[in-house]
C-alpha cells in the first residue's frame, strides 16, 4: 500500500461520521440525555482515561484483555475507560459520598475496548446510561427498566423487547443440583452465547440425575410472562432459587404499574457475563439487529471496592446500535433544507442581515464568500445543494 | 419494518436441502413448493406465515446476522469458520459428517507443515491449539488434490464416508469436530419474535426426539 493512502485510513474498529449522520448521532444523544433529565437523573462526566488500578481489580479477565493501556510521564499505567459503571462508582464513593440516597446519575460518551475477530466490531462505542445508587428494592430495579423503555419509545423505536432475568437464578439452580464450579461457569458461558446445542451436549455428559438434566435443559424455554416464574420454582429443589424468583415477580408487579410489561419478556436463561451483576439483569433487543440495544442490571457489591458498600442498579444504551436501527428504518429526522444567500456589488451587509433573519427563523443558511453576478450566484447555490437561493442585487434592491 | 408475525428462514441450496425440507414437513410445515426445481429463491408459506430463502451455505450466517433472515439452517463447519454471534438453538442432525485432518497414506504423525483447506480459520485455530506450526493454504474445492500434487502435506476437510479420501490415497488422521446442520437465530429476532421462534423450535424438537427424522 502506498504511503499516502495509508495515512488516509483510520485504524481498525474506528470510523468517521460524515455531516448528516454525525449530526443525527449528536441529536440522538441529546434526546436520550433529555429523557434521563426528565426522570430527574443528573449528568456526570468523567475523564476518558484513569489509573488502571481503578479498573483492573474489579474486572473479569475477559474484559481486562480488551483494555487500552498506556503509560503517563511517570510510568504509571493508565487505561482508556472501558465502561462508565466503574468511573461512576468511583465518583459516588468520593465526591458524592455525602449526597442523600438514592442517588440518580446519568452519563454519555465513548468507551474503548479492543474488539477481536473479523466481524467489523467497533472499538470505540458511544454509550448513554444511568445508575440508581443506594436503593436495593424492586422499585429501583423496575424504575431503570421503565426508564430504558421510555427512552426507546421516545426515540421512535416501535418494535423492541426487553428480556429480564436474574444473575443468581442459574447459579443457585446449578449449585442446588451439585454441579461443580468449573462446569457452572461453562454452562453459564453457553447460556450467555445461547449455544443450546453445546449446552445440551455438556449437560447430557454430566453425572447428574435425569431430573436435574431435564430441569437445566428446560431453562432456555423459561421465557414469557409472569407465569413462567412458578414453573421455574418447581424446577429447583428445596426452594433454593425462591429469592431471585420472588424478586422478579415483584419487579414485574412494579413494571405493570408503569404500564411497561408489554415490552418485557422474562428470560431465566439470560446471563450477562460481567462478573459484577448480583441481581436482576436485562437486555433490550429489536427485530433483525444481532446485538442488544441496551443492557444492564443490579450490582450490589461493586461500590464497596471504592467506598461504603451500596446497592446500585443501572443500564447503558449503545447509541451506535440505536443509530443503526433508526438509520435502517429511515426514521432519523432529515436536516432542514439549506438556503443560499448571494449578493451583488455593495450588498454584502444587506446579505448578512438577510441571512441573520433567516437563521433566526430556524433555517440553515449559507452566505456566499464573495460578491458575484446573479447568474453565477444561482449556479453556486445549486452547486452547493441549496434548496432555495436568495440574491441581493445592487441595482434592483432585494432579490 | 418486518412484520412481527412472519418468520424468515434461510436454507442452504444443494444436498442439505431435501433433508431439511423433510424435517420441516414432518413438523407440519408444508414446503413442497421448495422441492420444485426452479430459479426462484424466495418462497412464502402463507398458512404458517413463513418465508424461506435459499442461499449458498457460506452466506447463510451472514443473512441471519444482518436480520434478512430470522433463522437459518447451516452446517456447524460453516459456523465454526465464521464465528458470528448467532444463537445456536438446535442440532437438526442433518448431514452428519466430521471435520478431519487427512494426509497421504502412510505419512506417519503429522507435526506441522502446509495444510490445504476450505476452512482456514478453523485449521489455524486447531493447529495452534495443538502447538503445531501449520501454514494454511485456502482453497475453494477439490481439496484432495493438494497433497497429491505436493501443494500441501495435509488437508482439513469434511469427511462423511471416507470414500473420497480412499480414492485419492489419503487417510484420516485426526477428527477436529463432529458436524451436523444447526438451527441458528439472529439474537434480535430470537427476542422480539420469541413466541414464533419457540413454537417452531418445539415443533422441530418434537420431530427429532421422536426419532422420525431420517438422517441422510
Amino acid at each position: 500500500m502506498n504511503e499516502k493512502l495509508r495515512r488516509l485510513l483510520t485504524p481498525e474498529g474506528v470510523r468517521d461520521l460524515l455531516p448528516e449522520l454525525a449530526g443525527q448521532k449528536r441529536e440522538l444523544e441529546k434526546r436520550i440525555q433529555a429523557s434521563f433529565s426528565r426522570w430527574g437523573y443528573g449528568e456526570v462526566s468523567t475523564p476518558a482515561f484513569e489509573y488502571s488500578a481503578n479498573f483492573v481489580d474489579e474486572m473479569k479477565a475477559e474484559l481486562t484483555d480488551k483494555l487500552y493501556r498506556f503509560l503517563d510521564e511517570r510510568g504509571r499505567t493508565l487505561v482508556l475507560r472501558p465502561d462508565f459503571t466503574l468511573p461512576l462508582a468511583r465518583v459516588v464513593a468520593t465526591h458524592l459520598a455525602a449526597s442523600p440516597l438514592p442517588l440518580r446519575l446519568c452519563y454519555g460518551g465513548d468507551i474503548y475496548r479492543y474488539a477481536h475477530g473479523q466481524q467489523g466490531k467497533q472499538r470505540v462505542v458511544t454509550q448513554a446510561g444511568v445508575e440508581l445508587i443506594g436503593s436495593g428494592c424492586a422499585g429501583a430495579d423496575a424504575e431503570v427498566i421503565a426508564l430504558a423503555v421510555d427512552v426507546l419509545l421516545e426515540l421512535g423505536l416501535a418494535e423492541f423487547t426487553f428480556c429480564l432475568g436474574h444473575a443468581g437464578f442459574l447459579e443457585r439452580m446449578l449449585t442446588a443440583y451439585g454441579v461443580a464450579a468449573a462446569e457452572r461457569e461453562t454452562i453459564k458461558f453457553y447460556f450467555n452465547n445461547k449455544d443450546f446445542v453445546a449446552l445440551k451436549m455438556l449437560v447430557q455428559s454430566l453425572a447428574l440425575s435425569e431430573k436435574a438434566k431435564e430441569a437445566i435443559l428446560r431453562v432456555p424455554g423459561l421465557r414469557g410472562g409472569k407465569e413462567i416464574l412458578a414453573e421455574a420454582a418447581g424446577l429447583v429443589p428445596g426452594g433454593a432459587a425462591d429469592e431471585p424468583l420472588r424478586l422478579l415477580a415483584e419487579v414485574w408487579e412494579v413494571l405493570a404499574d408503569y404500564g411497561a410489561t408489554k415490552f418485557i419478556t422474562l428470560d431465566l436463561g439470560l446471563v450477562r457475563m460481567l462478573d459484577y451483576y448480583t441481581g436482576m439483569v436485562f437486555e433490550g433487543y429489536t427485530g433483525g439487529l444481532g446485538y442488544a440495544l441496551c443492557g444492564g442490571g443490579r450490582y450490589d457489591q461493586l461500590l464497596g471496592h471504592f467506598g461504603p458498600q451500596r446497592p446500585a442498579v443501572g443500564f447503558a444504551i449503545n447509541v451506535d446500535h440505536v443509530l443503526k436501527v433508526l438509520q435502517r428504518g429511515r426514521e432519523l429526522p432529515a436536516g432542514s433544507a439549506l438556503a443560499f444567500v448571494g449578493y451583488g456589488k455593495a450588498q454584502r451587509a444587506a446579505a448578512f442581515a438577510k441571512a441573520a433573519l433567516l437563521r433566526q427563523a430556524g433555517e440553515r443558511v449559507l452566505v456566499d464568500v464573495e460578491e458575484r453576478p446573479q447568474e453565477a450566484a444561482l449556479a453556486e447555490g445549486e452547486r452547493l445543494g441549496a434548496a432555495k437561493v436568495v440574491y441581493l442585487d445592487g441595482r434592483a434592491g432585494n432579490g | 419494518m418486518v412484520n412481527k408475525d412472519w418468520l424468515t428462514v434461510a436454507l442452504a441450496k444443494g444436498r442439505m436441502l431435501p433433508p431439511a425440507l423433510e424435517l420441516f414437513e414432518k413438523a407440519g410445515i408444508g414446503c413442497g413448493q421448495l422441492r420444485e426445481t426452479s430459479r426462484k429463491l424466495v418462497f412464502t408459506v402463507e398458512e404458517h406465515k413463513l418465508r424461506f430463502i435459499l442461499a449458498k451455505p457460506m452466506d447463510i450466517p451472514t443473512y441471519v446476522e444482518y436480520g434478512v433472515a430470522d433463522l437459518g439452517v447451516v452446517g456447524k463447519d460453516v459456523l465454526m469458520e465464521q464465528e458470528k454471534e448467532l444463537y445456536e438453538l438446535l442440532d437438526l442432525k442433518i448431514g452428519p459428517c466430521r471435520l478431519a485432518v487427512a494426509q497421504k497414506c502412510g505419512g506417519g504423525k503429522f507435526n506441522g507443515g502446509y495444510v490445504a483447506t476450505k476452512y482456514p480459520r478453523v485449521a489455524e485455530r486447531y493447529f495452534q491449539g495443538q502447538g503445531k506450526q501449520a501454514e494454511v493454504i485456502k482453497l475453494h474445492g477439490s481439496i484432495e488434490l493438494a497433497p497429491l500434487l505436493n501443494l500441501a502435506d495435509a488437508i482439513v476437510d469434511l469427511v462423511s464416508t471416507g470414500k473420497t479420501l480412499i480414492e485419492h490415497h489419503l487417510e484420516e488422521i485426526e477428527v477436529i469436530a463432529q458436524i451436523t446442520s444447526r438451527l441458528v437465530a439472529n439474537p434480535g429476532s430470537y427476542q422480539v419474535k420469541g413466541v414464533r421462534v419457540t413454537d417452531l423450535l418445539q415443533r422441530l424438537e418434537a420431530v427429532l426426539t421422536e426419532g422420525e427424522a431420517t438422517p441422510c
